[in-house]
């Protein structure tokens, strides 16, 4: 996705549910979408689905500009590369397990009309509902609903699942049951993006990425720094500014200005005590997804890039930086709270 | 018209087959319809013998709060759910006889249904939508679906969305759409469970009167509403408590 932005007009005026979003998403990853209502995570989804369109940047899946597709390719695409899942199943309620699953088989006529049936009944055991079949939604739990929507959603083969809020609507265990469902799709080759506003669920996948008022939150920022409150952290987004120094540099933590913030993108920085008899003592070496700031620097303190390789840093500082801490006090409570999950470490 | 075998399963049952042409059948016939539903907690009776007929050309509304057993009720006319005891008759075919085979057969080509959250397929366009019952049933051939599917979006004015998705249009748009899938196999009975449930009021408004132009062009209708303001409009309400027909069987 590149530089999307969706702004729906409504009679209050527009809003801007999506803004200069820009992601990638690689084959075989498990990504999660995460942030709170209304922070543009269907929004996305849809842009993704092709559902709704964008209303300037692009989405290319696989080389294909999706929104210059026309309706009918777009379906067709659709059926052949997404699966979708809904928070809500969308199972036809009319409809046995067995007919839902093999609807999608229909739509799209991939496989020859004998072969259905026995691939629905496959893919309804795959998601642990063999014996199921017959049955109406309506006569199933919500997990099952849910697990039969997974089903149906692997109907034509697709490599790609995309499925918004799929345990909005589930109790725990059930919620831990459809996960459970998704892993097994990326072991088979999947590539999966579930949103979520479950953090405890979006930890199980490999990479999260964290929405904020229509805007994704930085990686980095949300990675080191996971106790800021999302607005806190989509303003360090919007200011942080990439810095490289050569390995083994000595860096300015001395600056007259003591309220800067580090991340660390690559490389590592040691930090260092000067002792008496001229050497240094390690007090920390900080590697990537590190953050460091300058109030958290003591007297005496030196710090280097690592001696390996180039160190690579998003820094903030400046008086803007320093006006935005003074108005916002409990950002030094986040960051404090943000050590104690990265603790200084590597020293002796 | 009287069919032989409804005759024989009507004699079956012992219920009496009115041949006497001044007085119609009941299009809908329930006797003494139980659901029992077995919970962590027990079984709960969600209709506790419910005897009731519908003749054609009603508008029926089932009105009662939240539990009463307006859905089960709705679910026994579609065949959606079966009974745990009694009779459902539904023009002279016992569906609470069928086996699911037969029911999905019998369900897809007689009654349409619409549902207070639409279930329309989100990846379809408006037209598939609406195609999508008659091309299940195979009742009409392929390009006459087609053109079967843009009359009946005509019919709810909906026709220059057709190739629209569900999510590029409202609520009350999207319900409309869900009306003319109900219609697509051209049943002779809708069951409607609160479909204006969602809606505002300007909208609800809008739907019910299509509601009320089917009924007037000879459709059955039977609706489960929590206003008491569209019921009163019905040619006759029901009010279900506790599972119990009270009022206006």
């Amino acid at each position: 996705m590149s530089e999307v932005v969706k702004v729906f007009k409504n009679a209050g005026g527009e809003f801007t549910a999506l803004n200069r979003v820009t992601a990638c998403f690689y084959a075989g990853e498990f990504v999660s979408v995460v942030g709170k209502s209304g922070s543009g995570k269907s929004t996305l989804v849809n842009m993704l689905t092709g559902i709704d369109h964008p209303t300037s940047g692009t989405v290319r899946v696989s080389d294909i500009d999706i929104h210059r597709l026309s309706e009918n390719d777009m379906s067709v695409w659709r059926g052949n590369n997404l699966g979708i899942v809904f928070q809500f199943f969308q199972l036809l309620p009319t409809l046995t397990l067995l007919e839902n699953v093999m609807l999608p088989m229909y739509l799209i006529g991939k496989y020859a009309p004998a072969e259905r049936e026995e691939r629905a009944l496959r893919l309804l055991e795959r998601v642990g509902l063999r014996g199921m079949e017959d049955k109406l939604p309506a006569a199933v739990s919500g997990g099952q609903q849910q697990s039969a929507a997974i089903a149906r959603a692997l109907a034509n083969d697709p490599p790609i699942i995309i499925a918004d809020e799929p345990t909005g609507n589930l109790d725990s265990r059930a919620a831990e049951e459809v996960f459970d469902l998704f892993t097994n799709l990326i072991d088979a080759g999947k590539t999966v993006l579930v949103v979520t506003h479950d953090i405890s669920l979006a930890k199980r996948t490999s990479r999260t990425l964290l929405l904020s008022d229509g805007e994704l939150i930085n990686p980095w920022v949300a990675h080191a720094l996971p106790r800021l409150a999302h607005s806190e952290m989509l303003w360090l987004t919007h200011h942080v500014q990439p810095v490289s120094y050569p390995a083994g540099a000595l860096l300015p933590i001395d600056d007259e200005n003591s309220e800067w913030l580090w991340l660390v993108t690559a490389g590592q920085i040691d930090l260092v005590e000067a002792t008496t008899t001229g050497g240094g003592r390690l007090i920390a070496s900080l590697p990537g997804g590190s953050f460091l700031a300058g109030r958290e620097i003591q007297p005496g303190w030196l710090a280097h890039a690592g001696a390996d390789r180039p160190l690579e840093l998003l820094v903030v500082a400046g008086a803007d930086f320093t006006h935005w801490c003074d108005q916002h006090p409990a950002v030094w409570t986040g960051l404090k709270q943000s050590r104690r999950l990265h603790p200084f470490s590597g020293g002796q | 018209m009287v069919t032989l075998v409804q005759i024989e399963l009507a004699r079956e049952a012992e219920l009496p087959v009115a041949l006497d042409p001044s007085r119609p059948n009941p299009l809908i016939r329930l006797r003494g319809v139980v659901k029992v539903y077995k919970t962590a907690a027990g079984d709960f009776q969600a209709l506790k013998g419910i005897d009731l007929d519908v003749y054609p050309g009603e508008f029926l509304g089932i009105i009662g709060k939240s539990g009463a057993g307006k859905t089960t009720l709705i679910n026994m006319l579609t065949g959606v759910d079966r009974p745990t005891r009694g009779e459902v008759w539904i023009n002279g075919v016992p569906i609470h006889r069928l086996d699911e085979n037969r029911l999905a057969h019998w369900r897809g080509r007689n009654v349409g249904i619409i549902y207070q959250s639409f279930y329309l397929m989100p990846t379809l366009n408006l037209l598939a939508n609406v195609i999508l019952p008659m091309d299940l049933c195979g009742l009409y051939r392929p390009g006459r679906s087609e053109q079967r599917a843009l009359q009946l979006l005509r019919m709810v004015e909906l026709e220059q969305h057709a190739h629209k998705l569900p999510s590029a249009i409202s609520g009350g748009q999207q319900q409309r759409v869900a009306i003319a899938r109900a219609l697509a196999n051209d049943p002779q009975f809708i069951a409607a469970d609160e479909p204006t449930g969602r809606l505002d009021s300007g909208t609800a408004e809008v739907i019910f009167r299509i509601f009320a132009q089917l009924v007037e062009q000879g459709k059955t209708i039977v609706m489960v509403t929590h206003d008491q303001a569209l019921a009163r409009r019905m040619t006759r309400t029901l009010r279900l408590v506790d599972g119990c027909i009270v009022d206006g069987s």
